[in-house]
């Protein structure tokens, strides 16, 4: 028991503080507490979630991928595209998947097999797959007009289990598992904190680190498919904020860029985190101007809290 | 066939990066059953045999053989995969994951396996008490980042212990040891050797190690085997001195042509140093040199406070006219106050920048140069012929020299500046045994010329030889007695130090 | 050193890549006499521009003009280095979708010493400026007069009198114009409007969240005001997973093939037309005038009307909604 707890200090630490925005908000905003809202916050969250859970594998191994925003858009066309030109819903989701497999196919090869720097692989991919999204549709957004796409997102495979939701849970206990007690999992680990040592030890370090990306660009393809299953619409530019989101909620959740450290949970609370300022703002009725600043300033103290309570050990 | 019989049979080998050729026809085997020397020279070539050996760099020819099979044979190949285990020099560590998983890790060869945290436990344990009971009883969650430099060979070695492997490659396993871990890890190979027909390599450039656990010998020099497999009873230290091409070393005072030149021998003005709190008064003049011994925690504790990189609770410490001792090690270096770390990957070497930059390091920060000058590269260049650095050029990277260079390298970086204070940390960690003579003989100058030098070193004889005034620790890291003089004895050092075997 | 063996494939690659695109990018040469217009966009990945550019490409076509673009990613810099660039190639006009009014004066400095006539669409030069062949802007204060009116009207009619919008920036010139309109609309006819929130991103996307958002803050308002197409979708998205499709009206300016099938389906009730391929078509027939000695029209406001269910399909509303986006966008 003590030992989890000192494992996961850092996501209780964020955990802690989103309950005590939450309530704070709770007094703010009378509705903000409700099962609608809490239930729009999980909604808003679930894309980033999930596209986090993968960049948090790159991370930990050290790299970075910037390309995860882009892949999210040219996703979202690819399976509109997809749709309106008259394939079925199945086929066009595994399309859209297919982006991101290649694309995190094209990033792992790049930084594996090629060895160049992870930030400029995806700097370059992210660059390509924004313009890819807007080349395939020249620009127009799609409508989506399956009208039974969105039990995707919204149907029920578990009762009273929103999909959306099921996605997310299973999707971060199982990454976790995998990091926590799979070989896999911990070579993962290994490779961020010492490449070199991970090579000299026998790990198989192309294998996983060129997996990793395949898997960030899979996760955040996902993202995309659940997003556009949602609005029922997909846009070139759907992803674009989405990159940076997702890198500070996998560092929000206690990553550290420099690669050895994270955990799914952290990601998935970092990006809840996010989510729930971003409701918060809106629902006190900040103006826009500021909720940049007020954003860092919840990130900022929410880091501090988990460096005080890592200093206390 | 004459290599029936061997465990490793390497015939030939050759390796050359760029012009340099390290290698040039290089024989070693090794046969179950033996603890074989290693021997050579810094540079000489016996990491990069041994690495070649494991398959983690490429030989250029020659034929390698692991059991009878040629390792480019998939039977010859697998052997090997499976049959050895090698602990580098350079520590090969994971910081980040614990003391088990960094042992029993490597031993997975399948990603979709569950990783049993029990059964790691379990064999990490049973591992590092092979070497250090108490260590291991408390050390198998703890993150190997969080461990001391000599804490984490052990952990390294006990991985290679516990690997079933049958044979041992040890590059260097003694330097970041204390003695009396020294002694029980030889105690261990010992025994595995006698009950289980393991072969193990052992390299070191302490001859008495050598003599304690070695069977036979085989001596590199010049890329090719000097001595193939002697027994060491056959060799005296002379001959094994002669044969590594270093026969100066043992002969006279030591001091090689160039080197009092490097150290200019003007007169330093030292601080007094007086430490407090440690039960005892400390005091020293300039050009003493104080010795530290013992256990790692304590020298290590007292060492950053001196050079102003943690504070030490209760430790008072006044140098010269800094009577609180100094805040940071800017502060301290700007007082030409030097150090020469003993964890060099992670505290001495600056890895991604060249030799020269290396080397320079500390003088840009005394002489407090806002430009990088021209006259560096002279500089530079009278500093690797001082100290006889084999390096293709100075703007190479450290991580292209050996161990024992990179060492070089590094106690280089004060040479020439006339430090008021120097700290050394285990200086001739690594070292061969005629660059050790000559280490010594500078720090000798240095001291006559009025630096005051305080030097932890876990090699008894260095400090019996060397110091004036020794500083014990206990292997709790409380300071236990300070010896002056003729008291300087192995025997006395033991005892303070908790080390008496 | 690790391996990479991946290197020398890639080389190749990209080595006949590059070649193919050399051959490629010249085509037969550019001898001809035709003149040139260049459209400069303040970022072409806002379907808005690009339907300003199809109103461009086919009016120049349509002209016999030699058509490129430019895009300025909202930056003034990169701005002023396309009409530089522009100048460069020999383009004989320019059609401009500024990046900011004030970014304009520099440019309108350097077209006139050049005596090349340019045209702006969308938003205007900064007031004052005399040296410009014509301005094809929207009349976004009144549009938002008219907007506001709409929204309130049909709020009261459910009940209430409460509205909530969904802003464009609001750092934006035509934002501040919409808001200004509506908040004057509202005041004279009597509603409230209880929270303003800008997008950053202008997606679908954030206009859920944030229409999510605004009707938990205030479950009592009865109409939403959108400035921007995507602020329309979302929020019809959100009505409908709430199930108060009807029970909360929902106007927006611009209009797409998606919020003119959400009009027609009665999930939002007021579209006001933003005709962005009729800006370009009007300010490239502008500039071939100021070309070929016609004479031109200096500032052409061009209205935004209205269009519900019920007005959709008449005539005059296809007509509209034809100067709106190009037929590839999808069904008017
Ligand atoms: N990656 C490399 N690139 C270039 N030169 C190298 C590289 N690795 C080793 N060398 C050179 O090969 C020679 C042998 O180095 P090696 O590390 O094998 O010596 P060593 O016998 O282990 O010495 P030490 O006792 O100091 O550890 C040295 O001259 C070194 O500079
Ligand atoms: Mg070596």
């Amino acid at each position: 028991m003590m030992r989890i707890f000192s494992s996961y200090r850092t996501e209780i630490a964020i955990a802690v503080a989103i309950v005590v925005l939450e309530l704070a908000l709770g007094i703010l905003v009378p509705n903000a507490l409700t099962f609608g809202n809490i239930s729009d916050i999980a909604q808003a969250s679930a894309p980033l979630i999930i596209m986090a859970v993968g960049v948090l594998l790159v991370v930990i191994t050290g790299g970075i991928d910037l390309s995860v925003g882009s892949i999210f858009s040219l996703t979202g066309m690819v399976t509109g595209l997809a749709m309106n030109s008259g394939y079925n819903s199945v086929l066009s989701t595994i399309l859209g998947l297919l982006v991101g497999v290649v694309f995190g196919g094209i990033n792992g090869f790049l930084v594996t097999f090629v060895g160049l720097a992870p930030f400029v692989v995806t700097l370059i991919t992210y660059a390509v797959a924004a313009s890819l999204a807007f080349i395939v549709t020249n620009g127009h957004s799609l409508p989506i007009n399956d009208q039974n796409y969105y039990l995707l997102n919204g149907g029920t495979l578990i009762p009273g289990v929103p999909n959306f939701v099921l996605f997310c849970v299973v999707l971060v206990i199982v990454t976790e598992f995998v990091l926590r007690r799979v070989v896999a999992g911990r070579w993962v680990y290994a490779i961020g904190s010492s490449t070199n040592a991970a090579r000299l030890l026998g790990i198989p370090v192309h294998r996983i680190r060129f997996s990793v990306y395949v898997v960030s660009g899979l996760c955040a393809s996902f993202a995309s498919v659940l997003s556009v299953s949602y609005i029922s619409n997909a846009e070139g530019t759907a992803g674009e904020a989405m990159m940076l989101q997702a890198i500070a909620a996998v560092v929000i959740g206690g990553a550290s860029l420099f690669g050895g450290t994270g955990s799914a949970f952290g990601a998935l609370l970092g990006a809840l985190m996010i989510t729930v300022i971003q409701n918060g703002v809106n629902l006190i009725g900040i103006n826009s101007f500021w909720q940049g600043s007020v954003t860092g300033l919840v990130i900022l103290v929410a880091v501090l809290i988990d460096r005080v309570s890592k200093a206390r050990r | 066939m004459a290599d029936k019989g061997f465990l490793l049979d390497a015939r030939g080998i050759t390796k050359s990066y760029g012009p340099t050729h390290v290698l040039r026809g290089m024989d070693f085997a090794v046969a179950p059953g033996e603890v074989h020397a290693f021997l050579g020279g810094n540079g000489a070539g016996k990491s990069t045999l041994l690495k070649i050996v494991a398959d983690v760099v490429n030989r250029d020819g020659g034929t390698l053989n692991f059991d009878g099979h040629s390792v480019d044979e998939p039977q010859g190949a697998a052997a090997r995969a499976r049959g050895l285990a090698i602990v580098h020099q350079e520590l090969a560590v994971l910081p980040h994951l614990t003391v088990a998983e960094n042992i029993e890790l490597p031993h997975y060869h399948r990603g979709l396996a569950l990783f049993d945290r029990r059964a790691a436990d379990r064999t990490a344990l049973s591992a590092l008490a092979l070497i250090d009971r108490d260590f291991a009883e408390h050390a198998a969650h703890r993150l190997v980042g969080d461990l001391s430099l000599h804490e984490q060979q052990m952990v390294e070695i006990a991985r290679a212990l516990k690997s079933g492997a049958r044979l041992l490659l040890l590059d260097e396993p003694t330097t970041n040891l204390t003695a009396g871990e020294a002694q029980r890890l030889f105690a261990v190979l010992r025994r595995l050797v006698s009950e289980t027909e393991i072969g193990v390599v052992f390299v070191s450039h302490r001859m008495r190690e050598i003599r304690q656990v070695a069977d036979v010998c085989t001596i590199i020099r010049d890329g090719v085997a000097a001595v193939h497999r002697k027994p060491v009873t056959e060799l005296t230290d002379a001959d094994i001195v002669e044969l590594m091409g270093q026969a100066s070393a043992l002969t006279e005072t030591p001091v090689g042509g160039e080197l009092p030149a490097a150290v200019s021998a003007a007169h330093v003005d030292a601080p007094r140093l007086k430490i407090e709190g440690l039960g005892f008064p400390v005091e020293v003049g300039g050009g003493a040199i104080l010795g530290l011994a013992g256990a790692p925690a304590g020298p290590q504790a007292l060492i950053d406070l001196l050079i102003g990189a943690a504070p030490l609770p209760g430790v008072v410490i006044r140098i010269g006219d800094h009577p609180q001792g100094y805040r940071s090690p800017r502060e301290a270096v700007r007082d030409k106050v030097g150090f020469v770390s003993g964890d060099r990957a992670n505290r001495g070497m600056l890895s991604a920048l060249p030799i020269i930059d290396n080397m320079l390091a500390s003088r840009r920060i005394v002489e407090r140069r806002v430009l990088v000058s021209g006259k560096e590269a002279a500089q530079a260049r009278s500093l690797l012929s001082a100290l006889s650095i084999k390096a293709s050029s100075y703007w190479a990277l450290p991580s292209s020299l050996s161990g024992g260079t990179q060492q070089k390298l590094i106690i280089a970086r004060w040479l020439q500046l006339q430090p008021r204070m120097l700290v050394l940390e285990e200086p001739t960690r690594g070292v061969d045994i005629g660059t050790k003579r000559d280490i010594y003989a500078l720090i000798r100058v240095m001291a006559q010329a009025g630096t005051t030098i305080v030097w932890w070193s876990t090699e008894q004889t260095e400090l019996v030889e060397l110091c004036d005034t020794v500083l014990g620790f206990g292997p709790d890291g409380r300071a236990t007695q300070l010896l002056h003089g003729a008291e300087i004895t192995e025997e006395r050092l033991a005892e303070a130090t908790g080390m008496a075997a | 050193m690790p391996r990479q063996p991946g290197l020398r494939y890639l080389l190749a690659a990209a080595c006949a890549v590059i070649g193919l695109a050399t051959v490629a990018a010249h085509p037969a040469s550019a001898a001809d006499k035709k003149l040139t217009v260049a459209y400069i966009a303040p970022s072409l990945d806002i379907s808005y521009w690009q339907w300003v550019a199809y109103g461009a490409k086919t009016q120049a076509a349509k002209l016999g003009m030699n058509y490129v673009e430019f895009t300025s990613e909202n930056s003034p810099g990169t701005q002023m280095n396309n009409v530089r660039t522009a100048l460069t190639r020999g383009v004989d006009a320019i059609v401009m979708g500024p990046v900011s009014s004030s970014s304009t004066p520099p440019i309108l400095r350097l077209l006139k010493s050049k005596n090349v006539p340019i045209a702006f669409t969308g938003i205007g030069p900064q007031p004052g400026s005399t040296d410009y062949t014509s301005a094809v802007t929207a009349n976004n204060y009144e549009t938002g007069k008219a907007e506001g009116s709409f929204v309130c009207k049909a709020a009261k009619a459910l009940g209430g009198n409460k509205i909530g919008m969904l802003s464009l920036p609001q750092d934006r010139e035509n934002a501040q114009k919409y808001l200004r309109g509506a908040k004057e609309a509202f005041a004279a006819d009597g509603c409230d409007l209880v929270q303003v929130l800008q997008t950053h991103g202008l997606t679908v996307r954030e206009a859920v969240d944030q229409a999510n958002d605004l009707l938990t803050a205030h479950p009592d308002i009865k109409g939403i005001y959108g400035m921007y197409d995507e602020a329309a979708t979302g929020a019809a998205k959100a009505l409908q997973t709430r199930g108060l499709v009807g029970k909360i009206t929902v106007a927006t300016a611009d209009g797409s093939p998606t919020t003119i099938k959400l009009l027609r389906d009665g999930v939002i009730q007021g579209l006001f037309l933003q005709e962005a391929g009729g800006q370009g078509i009007d300010a490239t027939t502008q500039v071939f005038n100021a070309l070929t000695g016609k004479p031109t029209t200096k500032d052409i406001p061009l209205a935004e009307p209205l269009v519900t269910k019920d007005t959709i399909d008449s005539p005059e509303a296809q007509a509209t909604i034809k100067r709106v986006y190009p037929p590839s966008a999808g069904a008017f």
